[in-house]
């Protein structure tokens, strides 16, 4: 097979000391990153696009690519430890890997969020390997019309994230759709500025989540004078047989789910890592113990955050199209060094881009090699007094949230967020549903706008494309299995403890 | 290596700055012509801040990255490239306008979206054109017309003519209503006699979300620089019909103009620009516009713009500040007689 000669040819030139280098400081530069709230990927990525004026093409790009998909790693460890996101897509991670660490199982939890990342990893890498130029023609099928059905589809997942009560979680919900909608709109138009110029270009959701999870964290922690998680008690790092074996099909639906969403341009990681979370609470035989520390709800979502960023390099390799903010700045990277991405990249650069696919299986196994032993450093963590570590939390916040745009507002967005944050936690009011419905809501919005553009607007044309049409109604049957189910989780758990108990929360 | 040569470079003039004067006169000395009347200025002395209105990895940010890595080698001083996106453009401008330095050191990449669209389309923005001092245009990048490769037309006539039959049928993607899309729409349907009004807009955002789209089928004509439709073109997903310039592109050399095609009066095209709050000292704006004449005139950047697939353009400050002016006109006029703002 062709490929395969051409991938083990691409391994030969990755084995080369510089290479496993770049990939070494990609993938390491990557996970810290991921662990700061608001540094990013997309902005590790920005800061350091100069450096490709020093490094030849081939180490450029390993190394910004170890930054992105060594950030879907780091970004698991706050969470986990601190129940601190420090991007997007770990938020569904929180639900149940902070409540494992509090239970003493941090060290599985971390583990098995690694080994997840590994898996999903590789698996994305082998679809580029051998599919990437059939899958993206698939996800040019998806037009305007299919995305909004999938948007809808998306949100259904709101109804198992709302916690306690439906209603909270729905009124979250807008209240979220409606904090996307202030600046520009689909159509063009500033809505929602109050005339206030700041305004106009809307609330950085990376703001709002620094706010939401790390200030609240940090408040929470100066109320209940902050129980540490010290790492003598977060356990092994080497999950349990158990664990693994209960995980591992969490793991290969998370990867499946994360990958076919990870190749339409678009779709971020932390669509598919709700998504994920909701399909392994709806499977699962112990819907209960979601959000209490089920290993399953740590696995799902992980598996899927880096399964789907590395099925993003198939649209990017193939035809040039960035499905995330990171990848449009590593296609520059790729503009810069005039490698124009297309089926002529595999052709004219054929050595470069085996030699990069390489070096991803290489760096997964970096990250796996460097996260599994460093989970214990990691931990350490948590150990230092909360009086040292909540102003370094708060510095980071700030410094993160303000080098998202470079913009002062941000920092205030933050802090507004932070407060709110803890009332909401004080009151019981989930955010996750919040966050779900500020991502979802304004590509949900456009997707609408665009399709009744299309169709001159008429509604008939969500019904009318087969794709479309599945898509809704698989929405349709997703929306009354959930509530389903949440109705019969909710009556059992009340039978079990007794009382009206947070399911995700 | 550069990055330690950077520094050493900037040490060596800091040393030369304070030591001996005359050294860095030298120095400035070998940029300017002999003979030059003019007092030559001291500038850049410390950083420069170059703003770009939209997020990392577009057009207007690959040329402003390539232009400061030139440009602070030259000078031998650093240029931070910043993005600050939103708005369209506007948040950007705003701060450049409301809180840059007015001394040269922060500066504003623009392009025909940030410049001409921004102004014609938005009645009420907080800042206005005579606001900017534009200082020198760098590069333009023709308006490719695309539609997905396998479909019935092979070029912009035959296309021509299926529109002005169905002009019902007609969608296409465009970032808003005064984007520059829609205007290179608007002018080549009342070149060909076609009904505007008939046309379906769907709004996308970015070439990114428009592209995908078009090769998918789901939206028919797709209207965007040559760079940007290049990889979807090599790919062979895309089919550019024609290429709105006076001149045949010559990274597509075998797509006919849309003149050759008996198509007149599409002025429009994207192009890239550097401006400043409208008190930044003449001499300054006199150093730019010599140091981007050679920068464009150089073999290095050349071959830098072509990874960029844009074309270099050089206007200096008068001429750029008249060709902005006169497209905001020809955009505001567009955009009453079609009623594009509401």
């Amino acid at each position: 097979m062709e490929a395969l000669s051409m991938l083990l040819s691409g391994f030969s030139e990755a084995f080369t000391p510089l290479n496993l280098l770049a990939a070494l400081i990609g993938a390491f530069i990557g996970t810290l990153v991921g662990m700061l709230p608001g540094l990013g990927p997309t902005s590790a990525i920005a800061i350091l696009l100069p450096l490709t004026t020093v490094l030849g093409p081939t180490q450029g790009i390993i190394m910004l690519a170890g930054i992105y998909y060594g950030a879907m790693y780091g970004g698991s460890t706050t969470a986990i430890l601190l129940n601190i996101p420090g991007e997007v897509s770990s938020v569904p991670t929180c639900l149940d890997g902070y409540p494992m660490a509090k239970q003493g199982r941090g060290g599985a939890a971390l583990g098995i969020a690694a080994i997840a990342s590994f898996i999903a990893g590789i698996i994305g890498v082998i679809g580029l390997v051998f599919f990437a130029p059939l899958l993206a023609d698939q996800a040019l099928k998806f037009g305007p019309p299919e995305y909004f059905s999938l948007m809808l589809l998306a949100l259904t997942v709101v109804v198992s994230l709302a916690g306690n009560s439906l209603l909270k979680g729905l009124i979250m919900g807008l209240f979220g759709y409606l904090l996307a909608m202030v600046g520009m709109g689909p159509s063009g138009q500033v809505r929602f500025d109050f005339g206030i110029n700041a305004l106009s270009a809307g609330f950085d959701m990376i703001s709002i989540i620094i706010g939401l999870f790390a200030v609240t964290e940090v408040l929470k922690g100066i109320e209940e004078k902050h129980a540490a998680i010290s790492a003598n008690n977060i356990g092994s790092v080497y999950p349990k047989w158990l664990d693994f074996k209960q995980s591992l099909p969490s793991i290969m639906r998370g990867s499946f789910i994360g990958f076919l969403l990870g190749l339409l341009p678009g779709c971020s990681t932390a669509v598919s890592t709700f998504l994920a979370y909701d399909v392994e609470k709806k499977v699962s035989k112990n819907r209960e113990n979601f959000g209490k520390g089920a290993i399953q709800g740590v696995a799902a979502p992980e598996s899927a955050n880096n399964a789907t960023s590395s099925a993003g390099f198939i649209p990017l390799f193939a035809l040039g199209i960035p499905s995330s903010a990171p990848l449009a700045i590593l296609l520059a990277g790729l503009m810069i060094y005039g490698l124009a991405p297309g089926p002529v990249l595999f052709e004219q650069n054929g050595s470069f881009v085996w030699t990069v696919i390489a070096s991803m299986f290489i760096g997964n196994v970096m990250l796996l090699i460097l996260n599994l032993p460093l989970v214990g450093f990691w931990a350490k963590l948590t150990q230092i007094p909360f009086g040292v570590i909540s102003p370094i939390v708060l510095v980071l916040c700030f410094v993160g949230s303000y080098t998202v745009r470079n913009n002062v507002l941000d920092v205030f967005v933050t802090i507004l967020f932070g407060i709110l944050g803890y009332i909401f936690h004080k009151y019981r009011w989930p955010v996750v549903p919040l966050i779900l419905c500020y991502i979802l809501g304004p590509m949900l919005e456009q997707s609408f706008v665009q399709s009744l553009s299309m169709s001159g607007g008429s509604f008939s044309i969500f019904v009318e494309r087969p794709l479309s049409l599945s898509i809704l109604i698989g929405a349709a049957i997703l929306l009354v299995v959930s509530l389903a189910l949440v109705r019969r989780t909710k009556s059992s758990a009340k039978q079990a403890v007794g009382s009206d108990v947070d399911i995700a929360g | 290596m550069k990055r330690m040569k950077k520094v050493a470079n900037l040490l060596a003039s800091v040393v030369l700055l304070g030591v001996l004067a005359a050294g860095c006169s030298q120095e400035t000395a070998k940029n300017s012509p002999a003979g030059s009347s003019e007092k030559e200025i001291k500038y850049p002395t410390k950083p420069i801040e170059i703003t770009v209105p939209f997020a990392a990895g577009g057009g207007t940010d690959l040329n402003a990255r390539a232009m400061s890595e030139y440009l602070s080698e030259k000078w031998g001083q650093p240029i931070n490239v910043v993005n600050k996106p939103g708005a369209g453009g506007a948040t950007g401008t705003l701060e450049v306008l409301k809180k840059g330095s007015k001394d040269g050191y922060s500066i504003l990449t623009q392009s025909a979206s940030a410049g001409s669209a921004l102004f014609a389309g938005n009645p009420n923005l907080p800042f206005k054109l005579d606001d900017l001092r534009f200082i020198a245009r760098l590069a333009v990048d023709p308006l490719a017309y695309v539609v997905k490769a396998d479909a019935p037309w092979n070029n912009l006539k035959e296309f021509s003519e299926w529109v002005k039959q169905n002009p019902d049928k007609l969608t296409f993607a465009s970032n808003g209503t005064t984007a520059i899309a829609t205007f290179g729409v608007i002018q080549w349907m009342d070149s060909i006699g076609a009904d505007f009004s008939k046309a379906k807009l769907v709004m996308t955002n970015g070439s990114g979300d428009a592209l995908p789209k078009v090769a998918g089928g789901h939206i028919v004509l797709g209207v965007q620089g040559v760079s940007e439709v290049a990889n979807l073109v090599k790919a062979g997903k895309l089919k550019i019909l024609g290429i709105a310039s006076s001149e045949r592109s010559p990274y597509f050399p075998d797509v006919p103009t849309l003149e050759e095609q008996g198509i007149t009066g599409v002025t429009v095209t994207q192009w890239y620009g550097v401006s400043a709050p409208k008190e930044v000292p003449d001499e300054i704006v006199k150093k730019w516009e010599k140091s981007i004449e050679e920068m464009l005139n150089d073999p290095k950047y050349q071959e830098k713009l072509k990874s960029i697939v844009v074309q270099p353009s050089y206007l200096n400050s008068e001429d750029f500040t008249k060709y902005v002016k006169d497209e905001v006109e020809q955009f505001k006029q567009i955009a009453n007689e079609k009623g594009l703002i509401k």
